[in-house]
């Protein structure tokens, strides 16, 4: 640690987003870097909503350093190879820019006063981005919808102790059809070396839909080139049930309904075959632009048996990118809820 | 006397772990607050100062390594 100069940020306002791009729903992400702004690795990764730890260990933090280290001794000569681990162009060069963020923060949090409330969440970035092309009647696109998937979205496993060790290839997924292997060490995607899980994840959400990703392994000593394929839709499989950020998105499409899909037992009560919809309404909410639905008349444990026409099964997730892509705010979507057995049709009201 | 000094890595694993083990019974104003003050009293942070940081990084030739850690 003491090779490096370490700094500590503990908020959003004002962060320079054409520099600092990584999942926003975090709440612990490490950037690596030269001081000419140079990116050499991101460091942090999240999957679980209660388990915020899951996905990282100091043992893969050291080895991320360790990593960074070797990279800044062979710097500038290896400048070309970091080429891609560069930010993107942004839209806004800080959140305070975003439509809906802007004149509510100051740029530094107000220790003399109301220091929480001044500070503004990195989730609140992602918020204000979807917020943005909401309001502007545009379709919320997979890379927004379903940020920094995380590798097994590919069907990859990785061992948080590791840099980008494989612990797992899903059946018929897209890296199994790769040739991927438990026991692969991944040395670079895109031929930017990879440090962490974060940098797989960095190589994921700038891959385009299709794309094919170039993967250089270490298998027993050797190293092996490999071509990872994935689908136009492959970003569909993340989960984005554990993020904060999902919460707007609730407030966007389901009137601040918290869905779930029906379980096996509750589907043969309600005699709702496995492949329908069958989303239970888990939580509704209270207040404001959350209390849509409650206002419109759902009930908590009510089914969505169809929405918009839908009637085929759909995840939450699921649910909310049909309706984000196709269905723009103001518009009222037909919903059939199953409710003590009786059907009953309500409208929901797209925000 | 000013705080002992305590090692860079146990900071970081402070900063790490805390993901898990911040105290309930703290309040967020008092959490925020204690932040600073700790990670200050560490010695071995720069505290919510890039523009120093990238300075300093120049100055010594050495990497930096930001964390950017919310306070729940």
């Amino acid at each position: 640690m003491n090779k490096f100069v370490c700094v500590r940020l503990v908020q959003a306002n004002a962060l320079d987003l054409a520099l600092f791009q990584f999942d926003y729903d975090l709440t612990f992400a490490v950037f690596l870097l030269n001081a000419d702004k140079t990116i050499y690795g991101r460091f942090g990764s999240r999957s679980d909503r209660r388990d915020a730890a899951k996905d990282i260990s100091l043992e893969g933090f050291r080895k991320a350093l360790t990593a960074a280290l070797d990279l800044h001794k062979r710097y500038p000569a290896n400048k070309a190879l970091l080429a891609g681990k560069q930010p993107r162009p942004a839209r806004f060069k800080t959140p305070e820019e975003f439509p809906s963020l802007a004149g509510k923060y100051k740029p530094r949090l107000e220790y003399e006063g109301k220091v929480v409330q001044s500070c503004m969440h990195c989730h609140q970035v992602r918020d204000a981005e979807r917020r943005f092309l909401r309001d502007e009647n545009k379709a919320i696109p997979d890379q927004v919808l379903y940020p920094y998937p995380m590798p097994n979205a590919a069907g990859l496993a990785l061992d948080p102790k590791e840099k980008a060790k494989v612990t797992g290839v899903a059946a018929g997924s897209p890296a199994e059809k790769a040739g991927f292997k438990t026991g692969d060490e991944i040395l670079s995607l895109e031929g930017q070396p990879v440090l962490s899980i974060a940098d797989v994840q960095w190589v994921l959400h700038n891959a385009n839909e299709p794309s094919t990703l170039s993967a250089q392994i270490l298998r027993r000593g050797k190293k092996i080139n490999i071509a990872l394929d994935l689908a136009a839709d492959w970003r569909r499989q993340s989960d984005i049930a554990w993020r904060v950020t999902t919460w707007d998105l609730r407030r966007m499409v389901a009137g601040g309904m918290v869905l779930q899909d029906s379980t096996t037992a509750e589907r043969r009560a309600a005699r709702l075959p496995e492949d329908t919809l069958a989303l239970r309404v888990n939580h509704v909410g209270e207040y404001g632009d959350h209390a849509v639905a409650t206002r419109a008349g759902f009930k908590k444990d009510d089914i969505l048996v169809s929405v918009d026409g839908q009637t085929g099964h759909l995840g939450e997730g699921e649910l909310f990118r049909y309706l984000l892509q196709r269905k723009m705010p103001g518009e009222k979507i037909p919903v059939t809820v199953l409710r003590d057995g009786e059907r009953m049709n309500l409208e929901l009201l797209m925000q | 006397m000013g705080a002992v000094k305590k090692p860079p890595i146990f900071f970081a694993g402070l900063l790490f772990l805390g993901v898990m083990s911040l105290s309930a019974a703290e309040d967020r104003k008092e959490r925020v607050l204690n932040d600073r003050k700790e990670v200050e009293a560490s010695g071995n942070w720069i505290y919510n100062d890039l523009p120093k940081g990238f300075a300093e990084a120049a100055r010594t030739g050495k990497p930096l390594l930001v964390v950017i850690r919310c306070i729940p």
